[in-house]
């Protein structure tokens, strides 16, 4: 009885998840076997070429890399704002929060103007003497993964502080007084067990680099071509549905697969947490 | 109470009756446009041609890419007019979405340039004609560009843009490099891009729209480009000292073309508006008011308006054309080609 009047409240959502997601997900990949060329066709054209299998490997690099440097500066940052008394606390997360307030474009064009020729960055680092020569950085895979670092880090925040706060503090302190020092607590108590919220922040900032447009359209353009923007490209410019559907599937099992692998290591590092 | 139902019952008769006249002709243009320079074009065109037919009219912006893709998902259906840039407007004729066009129909095409009246086979006609040449900035690049082979030169070197090879412009970089190498970039293409590649180490980014390439100026990214002469006023106005270049070889004539959809609801009222935007009297204050390079022949304009334009007879005639069905067929192979040169 319980488990139905579960399914039944369930149903609603359930039902607009399939009509409005599922089944146009489901459209978009159907449309990809049923070529002319034989189910495969599709497939096979897109690993066949070389620049559609550079995009992709260049997606995967910039994806992981956006994700490992979040991560990291997410991790310390939520780790020192879970720490900080209560005032402190919320101006540091409304700090974290900030730039969210701001549309992606705006952020991404933000670096634009500090990456660019005659840009901050630049202009300082000429003014000091370090350069003699503006730098380029601007349309290059490291502003790419930059701007999206930048976007990226208050969601991964925001996730592990809740996960942090979520800590009781005894179990700290028994570590200490079992003799662990402020290392090992860490290594061995705390980390183990912000696991969770290490993969729910991975999985939103892979995900969301993974696909992401605006940013690698404003910073890298087509000499840094991702997946989301060569998608655009063959959908909007080029009108070709199909090879853009292919683009999207090949997405879609990818983002799957990776999600499902870092679920998978998690498990492995804390059987307890996931 | 019954005051309020009173007052109720009158607004309603009252808004009934003052949307009389629009639903006595019952009839709605809908056109499929870019959606820049809004106010002129309501102000210039559509106020006047609104009382002319008593019609409404709605309209579906954005981008050529974007809107040519809805027409096409709706097979040819939902809008009445279309515009779209020539190379567009000829993948939408390859697509099957516009209808042939009765030259009856449009009287006023007796008096537009030869070139404007039929441009793609039978299809819709130009209403307005542009440049794709080379803008420069001349505080930068102190050796004037005077061809399109200077774009090669070791002097700019990371200060190019070109546009991207989905853009309008895009595959006439391919023909000019064709040209560059000396030989039709249709025939050898291997040739052609061969010479993409010899310009890459000039190229910092390639752009998609024209206000990334304004962009590109005003942040000092580029100090040349290759550009349609309707941005150039936007670019000056950015950075004053950028100049269109004077090539020996001539710019490339781009036509902007407006066509009726196959599906299109009001064919009649499609016809009537096409013929009402070529018309002298529209097409002289369209001119005037820097909104679109008159096509029409009797358009009159002083040097300082004709500046801004692709404009005269002369000029006209010295422009170089460029064959979209062999370019459209082309398209494809050299979008990966050239994202294999950019891209990689």
């Amino acid at each position: 009885m319980k488990r139905f009047a579960g399914w039944t409240l369930a149903s609603p959502a359930t039902l607009l998840i399939v009509v409005f997601l599922v089944l146009p997900v489901l459209a978009t990949i159907v449309t990809t076997f049923t070529t002319p060329g034989g189910p495969f066709a599709t497939y096979a054209a897109f690993f066949g070429s070389g620049f559609r299998r550079t995009v992709l490997w260049r997606t995967v690099q910039v994806s992981l890399a956006t994700t490992a440097v979040s991560l990291v500066i997410g991790f310390l940052t939520a780790y020192v704002v879970s720490r900080s008394p209560g005032w402190l606390k919320s101006i540091l997360i409304i700090a974290a929060v900030f730039p969210l307030l701001t549309g992606v474009v705006v952020r991404s064009f933000a670096w634009l103007i500090i990456l660019g020729k005659n840009g901050i960055l630049n202009s300082t680092l000429l003014k000091l003497g370090l350069i003699s020569e503006p730098l380029t950085m601007l349309y290059t895979q490291g502003a790419v993964v930059v701007a999206m670092v930048y976007l990226f880090v208050p969601l991964m925040i925001l996730t592990l502080v809740g996960v942090l706060e979520g800590i009781p503090d005894d179990l700290i302190q028994a570590s200490a007084s079992l003799g662990a020092k402020p290392a090992a607590t860490f290594m061995q108590v705390t980390l183990p067990l912000a696991v969770p919220g290490l993969i729910v922040g991975a999985v939103l900032v892979f995900t969301g680099s993974f696909t992401s447009y605006a940013t690698p359209q404003l910073l890298g353009g087509e000499q840094v071509m991702m997946m989301g923007t060569l998608m655009y490209q063959q959908a909007m410019v080029t009108f070709d549905w199909v090879a853009a559907s292919t683009i999207a599937a090949v997405m879609v099992v990818i983002t799957i697969a990776i999600v499902l692998l870092m679920t998978r290591v998690a498990r492995r590092l804390n059987p307890m947490a996931v | 109470m019954k005051n309020v139902v009173t007052t109720v019952l009158a607004v309603s008769a009252a808004a009934l009756l003052s949307a009389a006249p629009a639903s006595a002709q019952g009839k709605t243009l809908t056109i499929s446009w870019w959606g820049f320079n809004g106010e002129k074009l309501e102000s210039i065109v559509l106020a006047p041609f609104r009382e002319q037919c008593g019609c409404e009219i709605v309209f579906e912006t954005g981008n050529n890419g974007e809107r040519l893709n809805k027409i096409q998902i709706r097979n040819g259906g939902g809008v009445d007019v279309a515009y779209f840039s020539d190379s567009f407007s000829q993948q939408g004729i390859e697509a099957g979405l516009f209808q042939k066009i009765d030259p009856a129909k449009l009287p006023n095409l007796a008096g537009i340039y030869e070139l404007a009246r039929d441009p793609q086979g039978g299809y819709g006609p130009a209403y307005t004609i542009g440049r794709v040449g080379i803008v420069y900035d001349s505080t930068k690049v102190t050796t004037p560009i005077t061809s399109w082979n200077d774009l090669w030169r070791e002097d700019l070197a990371a200060s190019l843009s070109l546009p991207g090879i989905t853009t309008t412009a895009g595959p006439m970089v391919v023909m000019k490099a064709g040209e560059h190498a000396g030989v039709d970039a249709f025939a050898d293409p291997d040739a052609a891009f061969a010479a993409v590649e010899a310009l890459k180490p000039n190229v910092v980014k390639n752009y998609n729209t024209g206000s990334e390439m304004i962009n590109l100026f005003s942040t000092g990214e580029v100090s040349a480009a290759i550009a349609q002469d309707f941005t150039l006023g936007q670019i000056q106005a950015a950075v004053p000292t950028v100049v269109w270049a004077e090539l020996a070889e001539g710019s490339i004539a781009t036509l902007n073309t407006v066509n009726i959809p196959t599906g299109a609801a009001e064919p009649e009222l499609a016809y009537e508006f096409i013929n009402f935007i070529l018309s002298p009297e529209i097409q002289q204050q369209l001119a005037e008011q820097g909104v679109d390079a008159p096509v029409n022949t009797s358009v009159t304009l002083t040097p300082e308006q004709a500046a801004l334009w692709t404009y005269g007879a002369d000029l006209i005639a010295g422009l170089q054309r460029i064959d979209y069905v062999q370019m459209n067929a082309a398209k494809s192979g050299w979008v990966d080609r050239w994202n294999e040169i950019f891209g990689m």
